[in-house]
């Protein structure tokens, strides 16, 4: 499902060539769940918007769904993206403007899907929130905006959910609760799994685990 | 539909407000001023259409051709004729030469006529408006004939061959002002009674009109018959518009007509500017959204259709929107001033509605279009990484955008390339101006402020450090204060140029033909009455009998009156107060020694008679033959009811000449008498009475001020817009270090000092560079649109710095009350 050989990145800076990753390589099968683990800065979230495709490596290539998508100009990239992705990030990124029913059904209505809004109400439910679809973000807790974002990713029915500190805003029981909804849906959906966090109990959930130090792969295996 | 759909969801979520009032409302300013700038200039052109009691005139010296009546007809444009000639008039002993007028049926085709039945009443209750003249048989006449002839309404006075009863006092005719040279009291008769007196007869010295205005066809109908008759005309004939109906209320009406204009382009740059700034501030929160759009695979051309679409939406419905308010404002203001603007407005047209529309969309293009344009180019990985910030398209692309369509509209809207130029170039000047100066203000700011109190400190080292912004918003509120500054020192000159129109002592009578052992006389009746007069000027008759040698021709007697009449002949040392040189050289450039006597002629009249500078004109005094030469042409300024000379010679030349002399003065209407009594005593003084005209010049130039008014408020309404948007800017950012600083215990006295501080400090500086901008605009205005001479205005650098600060520091404090009045946290999630 997901295949990463040698990928390394640098960046050009005012001091020099800063190197972020350094040649990572990964495998990870269909439906399989991977956490990155590292300390600040050791390249966590670069390795995970390139798996995503939203930024391209420096060298190495990266194949989602044997698509190779480093060989791919940005509008195909959006394309797979479009087809495959989803994602949870650490600041919800929910639309303010947008009630939560809106903005689950938003991805849905900018792919043409008719049944939108059921859809939305659907997942919504699943998250447990089907009492707050007409709330906007700011009359939500933190826990019940990630709660939406969850189901936002889950709407467009992925077959690969990536999640960048899914928990990192929220207090332990309530991270708890929605780490509980992500590998609840993600059995339920058959979805690969890729998650970066500070959280060991959430990393020991994933099938595999890699860690990250100073952009160094510094081993990757099974979680357990 | 999905592009709708988001955008009523991003409307729902309060982030449109500011783009779609601004929209709204530039929509709206520019088509309420449109409007209002259209429905009081029909309302001026309908007036001085009154001044000549038809929407167009033909004077002739030869009877109106039958044709041209049947052509009328035929066409539905309604039309009248008018014959205007002096008579004498008698009533048993007594006589007198009567300036006569013989109406047609039809008589006046617009404005009206005011009469009544109580002579020398001033008393609107007696005075009755009908839009008719007298029947057959009938005569109205000037209030001054009854005494004259010692007769009362009733009698019957003879005219030629026929008798007509005397019915009604004329008060005013519409098209009185249209001749100086009615001399004796008037008489109006009917057109048919002509004949029967028998008094025109072929050589008769009489004055034809042809009166035409609209009819059953409309104005293309009217158009049509315009161009036609165009092109029946002769050299015996003359085509008046209304616009030179009357010289003096033509040109306060332009005047007028010039500032609406500006006062609308005004609207259109601001409108302008607050769009750009609402646009610039939308697009800075529309980022995030664009990177998940982009993060879920929307491809980049997705989201640039999507962006424009919703662009498309927005500015078809904010400028229908806008449309509709501008008409609802619009009403609101005539309503509002309905006691200062008494004359009826008639309905706009199409083109205020189109210009409407036009500045909603070309707005939208050029300044909201380009500020989204780098959205869709925004990276995805900005949902991962804050840092992560696509470039927005050059704020210098940008500007030239804006400047191009700011340029086309004002262009379409002004049709003046004079004002367009220099509306931008104030504008551009300012901006420049603000950039750099701004630039060094804020670093000095920042450097002197270290010294100063934690409010001063802190205040200062955010304007620093917030500079693009601030300058930004700096550009916003100089522009817009430069362009209220514009508008004000242009207002201001106008309203003292024509103070003297609305001057209750303006002179209104003129006294001609006072021979020089009259004069001591008509002094002391002047002088007995307590009124003054402008001065005695003194005059000599001659005619013109050769140019260049030649003898005049019939061809020229008959193609201009001047060539077949006496001319008044005068002569100063100094240029008189007025005048301007248009051509040639004063007398003290002169060698005044030679045989030949130089000349200096009205630039008008010396064009209509072909001649000009170097000409030879042989002019004959009572039989004395002299020679003259054209040394330079004038233009003279009618406006100041002083008289005018169209022939000036120097001193020593005429004065041996026999020599009449004449003045001009206020009569008031109580002592209206004063001429016939001046009349009776020195039957060959010539009195021109200008107190009815005068009344309505002062009548439409008080309305057109009050326009002025109008406009201006409405200018000043979209003024505060721009502020308001360019305060609004900066809004969240400084909220969210408010609330912080609210948090970490700061006092409300040092947040909304620090904001007053910052606001003030920018309004200041915004003030005074703007300054700059408005000096030189001004300039540029006064210069070529209005005629006007240059002039500094040290008011506008004390008051612009001034106003700006309050009003600035003012909009500033009240928008971060916010942040001291709501709870922190609440202050950060609305955020």
């Amino acid at each position: 499902m997901i295949q990463v050989s040698n990928i390394s990145k640098q960046v050009t800076t005012t001091e020099g060539t800063l190197s972020i990753l350094h040649e990572i390589n990964l495998s990870l099968a269909a439906g399989e769940s991977l956490a990155i683990v590292g300390p600040s800065g050791s390249g966590k979230s670069t390795l995970l918007g390139i798996l995503a495709g939203l930024d391209l490596p420096s060298s190495g290539s990266v194949s989602l769904n044997g698509q190779d998508i480093t060989a791919m100009d940005e509008e195909g990239r959006a394309a797979v993206r479009a087809q495959t992705v989803g994602f949870v990030f650490q600041s919800f990124h929910l639309l303010p403007g947008l009630t939560a029913l809106e903005n689950v059904a938003l991805p849905l209505e900018l792919q043409g899907d008719k049944q939108a809004l059921q859809t939305a109400a659907y997942y919504l439910e699943r998250v447990g929130l089907d009492h707050r679809t007409s709330h906007y973000p700011r009359q939500l807790s933190g826990g019940e905006q990630q709660r939406v974002a969850v189901a936002r990713a889950f709407a467009c029915r992925p077959t690969i959910l990536f999640a960048d500190e899914p928990t990192g805003n929220l207090d332990t029981g309530t991270g708890e609760k929605i780490n509980d909804l992500l590998f609840d849906l993600n059995k339920e959906e058959g979805t690969t799994l890729v998650l970066v966090t500070h959280e060991h109990n959430l990393a020991a959930r994933c099938g595999q685990r890699m860690v990250l130090a100073a952009g160094q792969q510094v081993s990757t295996g099974s979680a357990a | 539909m999905q592009a709708l759909k988001m955008l009523l969801r991003t409307w729902r979520g309060r982030q449109l407000s500011l783009i779609i009032w601004s929209l709204v409302l530039a929509v709206a300013v520019v088509t309420s001023v449109s409007i209002l700038a259209e429905r009081i200039e029909r309302a001026l052109t309908a007036e001085s259409s009154s001044f000549l009691a038809a929407d167009l005139v033909v004077r002739s010296s030869r009877a109106i051709d039958p044709l041209w009546i049947q052509e009328a007809e035929l066409q539905q444009v309604r039309s009248a004729r008018v014959l205007s000639f002096a008579s004498m008039v008698y009533y048993d002993a007594n006589m007198h030469l009567a300036s006569i007028k013989a109406v047609e049926k039809g008589y006046p085709l617009k404005g009206v006529l005011r009469r009544t039945t109580s002579p020398f009443t001033s008393d609107i209750e007696l005075i009755e408006e009908v839009d008719f003249g007298p029947a057959a048989g009938e005569a109205w006449v000037d209030a001054r004939l009854l005494p004259l002839l010692d007769i009362e309404l009733g009698d019957e006075i003879e005219l030629g061959e026929i008798r007509l009863k005397v019915t009604q006092v004329v008060v005013e005719e519409p098209d009185s002002g249209g001749t100086y040279g009615a001399i004796g009291a008037r008489v109006l008769m009917n057109y048919s009674d002509l004949e029967a007196a028998g008094i025109i007869v072929p050589g008769s010295r009489v004055t034809h009109r042809f009166l035409m205005a609209e009819g059953a066809s409309g104005a293309d109908g009217f158009a049509d018959y315009s161009d036609w008759i165009r092109d029946q005309l002769d050299i015996h004939d003359r085509l008046i518009t209304p616009d030179e109906a009357q010289a003096s209320v033509a040109d306060a009406m332009d005047e007028g007509r010039r500032f609406l204009l500006l006062a609308g382009s005004v609207g259109v740059v601001l409108a302008g500017i607050a769009l750009a700034l609402a646009s610039h501030h939308f697009a800075a929160g529309q980022t995030q959204q664009v990177a998940l759009l982009k993060s879920w695979g929307i491809s980049a051309n997705r989201v640039r259709s999507l962006y424009m679409q919703q662009s498309l939406w927005l500015g078809v419905a904010g400028s229908m929107l806008g449309l509709l308010v501008g008409y609802g404002f619009s009403e609101i203001l005539i309503y509002a001033v309905r006691e200062w603007l008494p004359i009826s407005l008639p309905m706009a047209g199409l083109r205020p509605w189109i210009t409407g529309m036009a500045t909603g969309l070309l707005c939208l293009g050029g300044f909201t279009l380009p500020a989204l344009w780098h959205l869709p180019a925004q990276s995805p990985l900005a949902v991962l990484r804050q840092d992560v910030q696509v470039k927005p398209v050059s704020s210098v692309a940008r500007g030239l955008f804006g400047v191009v369509a700011v340029a086309s509209l004002l262009l379409w809207y002004s049709n003046n390339v004079y004002l367009s130029l220099a509306i931008l170039a104030g504008f551009a000047l300012t901006a420049v101006a603000t950039i750099l100066i701004g630039l060094a203000l804020l670093r000095a700011g920042k450097t002197y402020g270290q010294k100063m109190g934690s409010v001063w400190r802190l205040a200062a080292s955010n304007l620093w450090r917030r500079k693009s912004q601030s300058i930004i918003q700096m550009v916003g509120f100089s522009g817009a204060i430069a362009l209220l500054m514009i508008m004000a020192v242009v207002r201001t000159s106008l309203i003292d140029e024509w103070r003297w129109q609305l001057a209750d002592d303006a002179p209104n009578h003129f006294l001609i033909n006072v021979a020089p052992y009259e004069l001591e006389g008509v002094r002391t009746m002047v002088s007995e009455q307590n009124l003054e007069t402008a001065g005695w000027y003194s005059m000599v008759r001659g005619r013109m009998t050769q140019i260049n040698g030649q003898d005049i021709s019939e061809e020229q007697r008959d193609r201009h009156e001047s060539f077949r009449r006496e001319l008044n002949l005068s002569w100063t040392k100094d240029l008189p107060e007025g005048n301007q040189l248009t051509a040639g050289e004063w007398w003290d450039k002169l060698d005044l020694s030679g045989d030949i006597a130089p000349v200096s002629l009205e630039d008008q009249l010396a064009g209509e008679l072909g001649l000009s500078i170097g000409d030879q004109i042989t002019f004959s005094v009572g039989g004395l033959v002299f020679e003259a030469r054209v040394t330079s042409t004038r233009s003279l300024n009618w406006d100041n009811m002083t008289p005018n000379f169209y022939f000036l010679f120097p001193e020593g030349l005429l004065e041996n000449y026999p020599r009449t002399n004449m003045t001009s003065l206020y009569i008031p209407p109580q002592q209206k008498l004063l001429v016939n009594d001046l009349l009776r005593k020195y039957p060959t003084v010539q009195v021109i009475e200008l107190d009815k005209i005068i009344e309505r010049i002062r009548t439409i130039v008080s309305q057109v001020t009050s326009g002025l008014e109008v406009m201006t408020l409405l200018i000043l309404s979209c003024g505060v817009l721009v502020m308001f948007a360019a305060v609004s800017l900066s809004m969240s950012e400084r909220l969210q270090e408010s609330a912080i600083l609210r948090t970490l215990g700061s006092s409300r006295r040092l947040i909304l000092g620090i904001q007053l501080v910052e606001f003030t400090v920018l309004g200041v500086m915004a003030g005074l560079l703007a300054a700059i901008g408005a000096e030189a605009a001004v300039a540029m205005i006064q210069r070529f649109m209005f005629d006007l001479p240059f002039a500094m205005h040290p008011w506008i650098w004390l008051v612009g710095p001034l106003a700006a600060g309050l009003l600035v520091g003012a909009l500033g404090v009240g928008y971060s009350r916010k942040a001291v009045v709501q709870p922190p946290l609440e202050v950060l999630k609305n955020l």
